[in-house]
């Protein structure tokens, strides 16, 4: 183990975040806030381009001649039912962000927009617009074109599934490819850590609020968070010690079965024509303005705008491009024996429409409970961790949806930790597809501790800003990856 | 100063663009 650097500089450069954070958790965020502003200040414009651009080429893929090869050999089958794939590519893309911003996005930006917006009866569609655009294509080109050059150089060209692995495929094993190939690996196990960190206080934060609302508390103190998060960690640390195999995968359904019931439960139980008329319109907005809101950076608006732009829009582009390594390693495993075609069209398509549904009925029933006076604005947009329990009040048997919120988003994020540890070991033993058992409980403790930083920053903002921070450098990644995809697949006699 | 590093950070934005489209275009016999 110490004689792999790899591995050690990973754990080094986690770890002394983790320490900084422990010793001056304000001095990190606060560093990270202003660092994450210059950047999306001087190159948001590249991010949106970057990001535009891996949706035209995910769709141009899918449509050329390259859209026939399989990722696998020739006469290779799909190991899962689309029906799993789509559950599990979902599950593990999108994971506790649904629960934690199903209402709050949405309502967030409405309440915003109300006041910005002439007519006023135009914010509810904006708002559901904006939230889609964040959670929809974009999002999943991101994911898919990551997960495509892994699976592809892995399962076609037989390479490790390391990010570096294509760089070598494509260029050789040469001086500028092993100091490109090394930093990619080393930013990659980084920004996982980092990213899935952020999850697991996200995670903590929407229990430790959903048992505040179960049990009428006050506020949620500090042992409750702090007991919270450890059972947490119980709960992730066990199943790293033993392989579950299908074990995490069926843990991982029963979270998105628990929260798909739940968003049907709303549907009918809300105002359900109300609901569905957005989420029709919504299908109509979206539809209509994905490709021109992917180049929009809000230059000609005034600083609020400006500042609103980086805090919600480059934020969630930084925050899939955080994740893409560890989701893309997933993807590519789940998708052996699919075609490019195929491929994307699941990746991009299935998840997409499914939040259309999803914001459609959160924010939907949102909007109209606030119209109804059943939801204060301002509560909303004072405590945005709380809106998914504050909106559950508001219907029956909201002890019991609470409690399956509270549930599935622990599933969540244990699943996501799990994976996580998983991905990480790989990755900081050059692709080792069984990482030992050892290296796989340090990252798991690493992932708790960087947890714990951002739990103590007590603000979703902090922790929202830590984890752009560490994505910074994974846009110019991205972009070297989407280059050997095209250069190899120029190779390719189809 | 926050212009002299807007311009910093961007030139070597283009500069990565640059060299990506370069890496595309220039043939290479390792694939």
């Amino acid at each position: 183990m110490f004689r792999n650097p790899m591995l050690m500089t990973a754990l080094g450069m986690t770890l002394l975040v983790a320490c900084w954070g422990f010793v001056d958790t304000v001095g990190l965020s606060s560093l990270a806030a202003r660092i994450v502003e210059i950047i999306f200040r001087s190159r948001g414009w590249f991010i949106m381009l970057t990001v535009s651009t891996m949706l035209l080429v995910s769709i141009w893929l899918a449509f050329s001649r390259y859209g026939s090869l399989r990722l696998g050999k020739e006469d290779e089958r799909p190991e899962f039912s689309t029906g799993t794939w789509l559950a599990m590519m979902f599950a593990a893309g999108m994971g506790v962000g649904l629960l934690f911003y199903g209402a709050a996005e949405p309502a967030s930006h409405y309440f915003l927009l109300e006041k910005e917006v002439d007519p006023r009866w135009e914010a509810p569609s904006m708002a559901l617009f904006i939230t889609n655009f964040h959670w929809g294509l974009h999002a999943w080109a991101i994911y898919g074109l990551t997960s495509l050059v892994i699976a592809y150089f892995g399962f076609r060209k037989g390479t490790p599934q390391m990010v570096s692995a294509p760089i070598y495929a494509v260029f050789g094993r040469r001086g500028w490819t092993r100091v490109t190939g090394w930093l990619v690996d080393l930013l990659s196990i980084y920004a996982i850590a980092i990213g899935l960190a952020g999850s697991v206080a996200m995670g903590v934060f929407q229990v430790q609020d959903g048992v505040t609302a179960l049990f009428s508390l006050e506020t949620a103190s500090m042992p409750l968070t702090l007991g919270i998060f450890f059972t947490l960690c119980i709960a992730f640390i066990l199943p790293l010690t033993v392989d579950l195999g299908r074990g995490m995968a069926m843990l991982s359904n029963a979270a998105l079965i628990l929260a798909i019931s739940l968003m049907v439960y709303l549907l009918l139980t809300g105002p359900t024509y109300f609901i569905m008329n957005g989420i029709v319109e919504a299908l109509g907005t979206y539809a209509s303005g994905f490709f021109a809101q992917g180049f929009r950076t809000y230059t000609f608006f005034g600083p609020d705008m400006t500042k609103w732009f980086g805090a919600w829009t480059l934020n969630y582009m930084v925050w899939w491009l955080a994740w893409a390594p560890f989701v893309g390693v997933f993807i590519a495993r789940i998708s052996r024996g699919r075609t490019i075609r195929e491929f994307i069209t699941g990746v991009l398509l299935a998840p997409t429409i499914f939040s259309i549904f999803w914001f459609g009925t959160f924010g939907g029933l949102a909007f109209y409970q606030a119209g109804v006076g059943k939801l204060n604005p301002q509560t909303v947009a004072e405590q945005i961790n709380q809106t998914t329990f504050l909106l559950l009040d508001t219907l029956p048997l909201s002890t019991v949806t609470t409690a399956v919120v509270i549930v599935a988003a622990f599933l969540f994020v244990v699943t996501s930790v799990v994976s996580a540890a998983f991905v990480l070991a790989m990755f900081s033993t050059g692709g080792n597809p069984a990482p030992p058992v050892k290296i796989k409980l340090i990252w798991g403790v690493i992932l708790g501790m960087l947890g714990l930083v951002m739990i103590l920053s007590d603000s979703v903002e902090a922790v929202r800003q830590i984890i752009a921070l560490s994505a910074g450098p994974f846009v110019f990644i991205v972009i070297l990856l989407m280059v050997c995809l095209l250069k190899a697949l120029k190779k390719e006699k189809v | 100063m926050d212009a002299l590093i807007d311009t910093l950070i961007n030139i070597g934005v283009f500069v990565f663009i640059g060299l990506m489209i370069w890496l595309y275009l220039k043939d290479d016999e390792s694939c």
